[in-house]
C-alpha cells in the first residue's frame, strides 16, 4: 500500500512525534534526576549542583543502603511476595474467571454480583484483621499472598477477555475429543497471552508496592522492602506537630534517591519484556467463514 | 505449555519451602530456669537502624534475664501497628516501647486493653527510685487517666535539654559588627542588616513547617495554642502564673506576636516558602548556599551544614531564647516521654511479675540505664580518678561525632530504649559549644517550662472537645496565614476575627479544658 503524504498529515505527524518526545521526557526526567541525586556527593546536593549528571561521583549511598540491616532479607521477602503472589492469583482468576465467562451457566449471574459487591463494600481493616488473624494466617507469608489472590477488578478484566475468545474454536476442540480441562489449558490459555500479561503485570506490580498488608500481618523479618523504603523516605517526615524529636531526624537526599532506584528498577525493567504479548494480534485468523 | 505447567509448579514448590523454612520458629514452651522469653515491639527510625547485636539492648537484658524477641516497626508506620494490635489484642506483644497514654491509648487503656502499670508499682522499684531521686513523683502522677491510674513507665529526664532554638551565621554577624541578639527587637535589627547586604535573600527560614518557629517562638510571647506539643489544645494557651488555660488564640500575646512575625514577613525577612514544609535537603540547601542566613532548627543539624557549605569562613551557631514581652522562653517540654507499656495479654502469663520486674530492671536501672547512655565501662569509656569519663580514641575519633557514633555503633542513646536522661551524663557526648549553650540557658531560669497538664475527659466530654476543636483550629490556622502574610489587616480586622473565634465556642471550649483539670 502506498501512502500518500499531504500536508496535513506530515503536520499531524509532526504533533504526535513531539507530544511523543514531550511524554517520554517528562517520564524520564525525574528519574535521571534521582539516580544523579544517588550518585552524587552531599556536599554537591546541599550546594544545589546537581542536575541530570551526578556530581561528585560516588557509590557511598548505595553502600550504605547495602549495609542498612534486614535490606537483603526484606528484599527476598518482596521477591517471594511478587512471584509466588502473581502465580497463585493467575491461577485462582483463570479458574474462577473461566466458567464465569460462560454466561449460560446456572449461577452465574448470583457470583457476578458476590464478585461486584466486594468491589464496593469491605470489612474494614479491624474486621479484616481479625478475619485473618482467626484463620492463623498473621505472622506467616501467606497472610501476603492469599488473602489478595482475587482481585475483583482483574477477574472481570479476565472474564470478558474470556468473553471476547470465539465460542467457535471451543466447540470445534469439543468435537475433537477435548474435555473442559483440556480446552481451558490448550486452546484458551494459549490464546489468551495478552489477557494473562496484562492481569499478570497488574497483580505483580500489587504485590511488589504492598507494604501495609505487610506492615499490619507480618512479623519485622517478614516485611517486604516496600516499608523499607517507605521507612527511609518517608519515615522522617510524617509524624505531625507531636513529636519535636522527629524534626531533628533528616536523611541524606542521595540515600533516598539510592534506595528509590534500587527499589523500584526491578519491577520497571518487567514492562518491555511483557510489551510483547500486548501488541499481538493472537486471534487473527483463528476463524473463517 | 506442558513445560510451563512443570516450572510453574518447580517454582512454587521451592518457594514454599522457602516460606515453610521461615515459618518454622516455634514458640517454646515455657521454661522456668532460663531466661524469660519476651517479645517487645521497637520504633524504628531510619537514621538509626536497629541492629540486634547493639551492646546497650544487649547488656542490659542479659542483665535482666531476659530473651527479648524484637519486633522492629518503622516509625512512620508504628502507631498503626500498635493500635492494631491493642485494638484486636490478638498478636500483642508482651512489650510495647516508645508509648504513651495519650490519644486512641487512653480510650483502649480505660476499656482494658493496657495494664495499669501503677497498681504494680512493688514490682518497679528501680522506676519508683529514679522518680524519687530526680523528684518527679507530681510529673508522673500527672499521667494518670481519669481512673486514677497509670498505664505506662514514661521516661524521665531531670532537665531537659536546650536541643534547639535560633541559629544564626556567626561568622554575618562578626562581618556586619552586629553583637548576638538577646531579644525579638535585636532579631529584627540583625535580619534586616542581612537582609540589606543580600537582597535577593530571606534572611530567615524554617525547617519542616512553621510549626517549628511557631512553638519555639510563643513561649516568649506568652502563648503556645497548641503548638507545644501537648495534644489537642491547639486554640488555647496556658497560663503559667496562674496555672489555668486561656483562649491564647485571641490573646494579646498573640495580637503582638503576628504583629511581629508580619512585620518580618512584609519586609522580605522571612521565607515565604516556610508556608510549605521546607524540607531536610532543601533547607540545608537555603542555608548552605547563603539564601537564608538564620533559622529556627535542631543543633543535631548545623554541623554537616558547616562541612558541606562552599562559603568561606561559614559558621553557624545556636543562641539562648530571645526575650519576648512574656520573658525569654522556649518550647516547653516534659521530664517525663514515651515509655514502656504492658498489653493486656501479658498480665495472664504466669511470669508476668517475673517480666515487669525484668522490665523494669533492663530499663531503670542505675548502672543498666548508664549503659543506655554510655555504653560499657572499659569498652566505650574508662571512668577517670574525679568521676570523669573519657570515650574511647575510636569514639572521640568517630567523624559522625561522638553522640551519633554511639547511637549508630552501640544504641546508646535511643530515644525508643533509654529512659533515663540526666542532662549532665548526656552533657560528655556532645561538644562542649553545646554544652556551654545548655549551661547559659539552664542559668537564665525557668527558660523550658513544663508542658501544660492534659485534662482528664470522659468520653462524652472527650467528643464534645473534639467537635468544638476542629473548627476552631481550622479556623484559627486560615486567620494566622491570612495575618502573617497581610491578606487581613491584623488592627482593622482583628474584631471580626476575635468574634468569630467567640461564635465557634472558643470560651466554651476553654471552660471544658480549666473545669477538667
Amino acid at each position: 500500500m502506498k501512502t500518500y503524504k499531504t500536508r496535513s498529515t506530515v503536520l499531524f505527524d509532526i504533533i504526535v512525534n513531539l507530544f511523543m518526545i514531550f511524554t517520554i521526557i517528562s517520564c524520564l526526567v525525574p528519574f535521571i534526576y534521582i539516580f544523579a541525586l544517588s550518585l552524587s556527593s552531599p556536599e554537591a546536593i546541599i550546594n544545589n549542583e546537581v542536575f541530570f549528571l551526578p556530581k561528585g561521583l560516588n557509590f557511598e549511598a548505595y553502600k550504605s543502603i547495602f549495609t542498612y540491616p534486614n535490606f537483603f532479607n526484606a528484599y527476598k521477602n518482596t521477591l517471594i511476595y511478587t512471584i509466588l503472589g502473581t502465580l497463585i492469583s493467575l491461577f485462582l482468576i483463570v479458574l474462577f474467571a473461566y466458567p464465569l465467562s460462560k454466561t449460560y451457566l446456572k449461577g452465574n449471574k448470583v457470583f457476578m454480583k458476590i464478585v461486584v459487591f466486594s468491589m464496593f463494600f469491605t470489612g474494614g481493616l479491624i474486621p479484616n484483621y481479625l478475619l485473618i488473624s482467626y484463620l492463623h494466617l498473621t505472622n506467616t507469608r501467606w497472610a501476603m499472598l492469599i488473602p489478595f489472590a482475587i482481585n475483583p477488578f482483574n477477574l472481570i478484566l479476565m472474564i470478558n477477555f474470556f468473553k471476547s475468545i470465539s465460542n467457535e474454536i471451543e466447540e470445534a476442540a469439543l468435537i475433537d475429543g477435548l474435555n473442559y480441562f483440556g480446552i481451558l489449558w490448550k486452546i484458551i490459555l494459549p490464546l489468551s497471552q495478552a489477557g494473562l500479561a496484562t492481569v499478570g503485570l497488574y497483580t505483580a506490580v500489587f504485590f511488589w508496592n504492598d507494604w501495609f498488608n505487610g506492615l499490619i500481618y507480618l512479623k519485622s523479618s517478614q516485611f517486604p522492602v516496600m516499608l523499607f523504603l517507605r521507612n527511609i523516605v518517608n519515615g522522617t517526615s510524617m509524624v505531625g506537630d507531636a513529636a519535636g524529636a522527629v524534626d531533628k531526624a533528616t536523611i541524606g537526599i542521595s540515600i533516598k534517591g539510592a534506595v528509590i532506584i534500587v527499589t523500584t528498577l526491578p519491577i520497571i525493567a518487567i514492562y518491555p519484556f511483557l510489551q510483547k504479548y500486548f501488541v499481538k494480534g493472537v486471534m487473527i485468523g483463528s476463524v473463517k467463514g | 505449555m506442558k513445560k510451563l505447567l512443570f516450572s510453574f509448579l518447580a517454582i512454587s514448590l521451592s518457594l514454599t519451602s522457602i516460606i515453610a523454612s521461615g515459618s518454622k520458629e516455634v514458640e517454646s514452651s515455657k521454661e522456668s530456669d532460663g531466661p524469660i522469653k519476651v517479645s517487645m515491639y521497637y520504633s524504628d527510625n531510619a537514621t538509626l537502624p536497629f541492629k540486634s547485636d547493639w551492646l546497650s539492648i544487649n547488656s542490659a537484658a542479659e542483665d535482666s534475664n531476659l530473651d527479648i524477641e524484637w519486633e522492629i516497626i518503622p516509625i512512620a508506620d508504628y502507631s498503626t501497628k500498635v493500635s492494631l494490635a491493642l485494638n484486636t489484642g490478638t498478636n500483642a506483644p508482651d512489650v510495647i516501647l516508645y508509648q504513651t497514654t495519650k490519644g486512641e491509648n487512653a480510650n483502649l487503656a480505660l476499656n482494658g486493653a493496657l495494664v495499669p502499670i501503677s497498681d504494680y508499682s512493688d514490682w518497679t522499684p528501680n522506676f519508683n527510685k529514679m522518680v524519687e531521686k530526680f523528684n518527679m513523683s507530681e510529673e508522673v502522677d500527672q499521667l494518670q487517666l481519669k481512673d486514677g491510674k497509670r498505664y505506662y513507665m514514661p521516661s524521665l529526664t531531670d532537665v531537659p535539654f536546650y536541643d534547639g532554638g535560633l541559629i544564626l551565621r556567626e561568622d554575618l554577624l562578626d562581618e556586619y559588627g552586629l553583637d548576638a541578639p538577646k531579644t525579638f527587637d535585636d532579631l529584627y535589627n540583625v535580619l534586616k542588616v542581612f537582609k540589606e547586604n543580600n537582597p535577593d535573600s530571606y534572611p530567615l527560614t524554617i525547617l519542616a513547617g512553621p510549626r517549628v518557629l511557631y512553638r519555639m517562638t510563643m513561649p516568649s510571647f506568652g502563648i503556645s495554642v497548641g503548638k507545644n506539643s501537648s495534644s489537642g489544645t491547639n486554640t488555647l494557651s496556658w497560663d503559667y502564673t496562674n496555672k489555668n488555660y486561656f483562649e491564647g488564640a485571641i490573646s494579646e500575646g498573640y495580637k503582638e506576636y503576628i504583629t511581629y512575625f508580619h512585620k518580618l514577613y512584609e519586609e522580605g525577612l522571612l521565607d515565604p516558602e516556610m508556608a510549605e514544609p521546607i524540607d531536610g535537603d532543601r533547607w540545608s540547601q537555603k542555608l548552605a548556599t547563603g539564601k537564608s542566613m538564620a533559622s529556627y532548627a535542631y543543633y543535631d543539624q548545623i554541623g554537616g551544614l558547616e562541612a558541606a557549605s562552599n562559603i568561606e569562613g561559614y559558621k553557624l551557631q545556636m543562641y539562648p531564647s530571645l526575650e519576648g514581652p512574656a520573658g525569654a522562653h522556649h518550647q516547653p517540654k516534659s521530664k517525663t516521654g514515651s515509655g514502656i507499656m504492658f498489653p493486656i495479654k501479658t498480665a495472664q502469663r504466669d511470669d508476668f511479675e517475673q517480666i515487669v520486674r525484668a522490665v523494669d530492671n533492663m530499663f531503670f536501672s542505675e548502672e543498666n540505664s548508664k549503659a543506655f547512655c554510655l555504653g560499657e565501662e572499659g569498652v566505650t569509656y574508662t571512668t577517670n580518678s574525679d568521676g570523669s569519663i573519657t570515650f574511647t580514641e575510636k569514639i572521640v575519633n568517630a567523624k559522625e561525632g561522638i553522640y551519633k557514633y554511639l547511637q549508630l555503633e552501640y544504641g546508646c542513646g535511643s530515644d525508643v530504649t533509654q529512659m533515663v536522661w540526666v542532662n549532665q551524663r548526656e552533657m560528655t557526648k556532645y561538644d562542649e559549644n553545646y554544652s556551654a549553650i545548655n549551661k547559659v540557658v539552664e542559668d537564665m531560669g525557668d527558660v523550658i517550662q513544663y508542658i501544660p497538664p492534659t485534662p482528664n475527659f470522659d468520653d462524652m466530654q472527650s467528643e464534645e472537645a473534639g467537635m468544638l476543636q476542629t473548627p476552631l483550629s481550622d479556623t484559627f490556622e486560615r486567620w494566622n496565614d491570612a495575618f502573617l502574610t497581610g491578606a487581613k489587616d491584623i488592627n482593622a480586622d482583628w474584631d471580626e476575627y476575635v468574634s468569630t473565634m467567640k461564635k465557634l465556642g472558643i470560651e466554651k471550649f476553654c471552660d471544658l479544658y480549666n473545669e477538667n483539670l
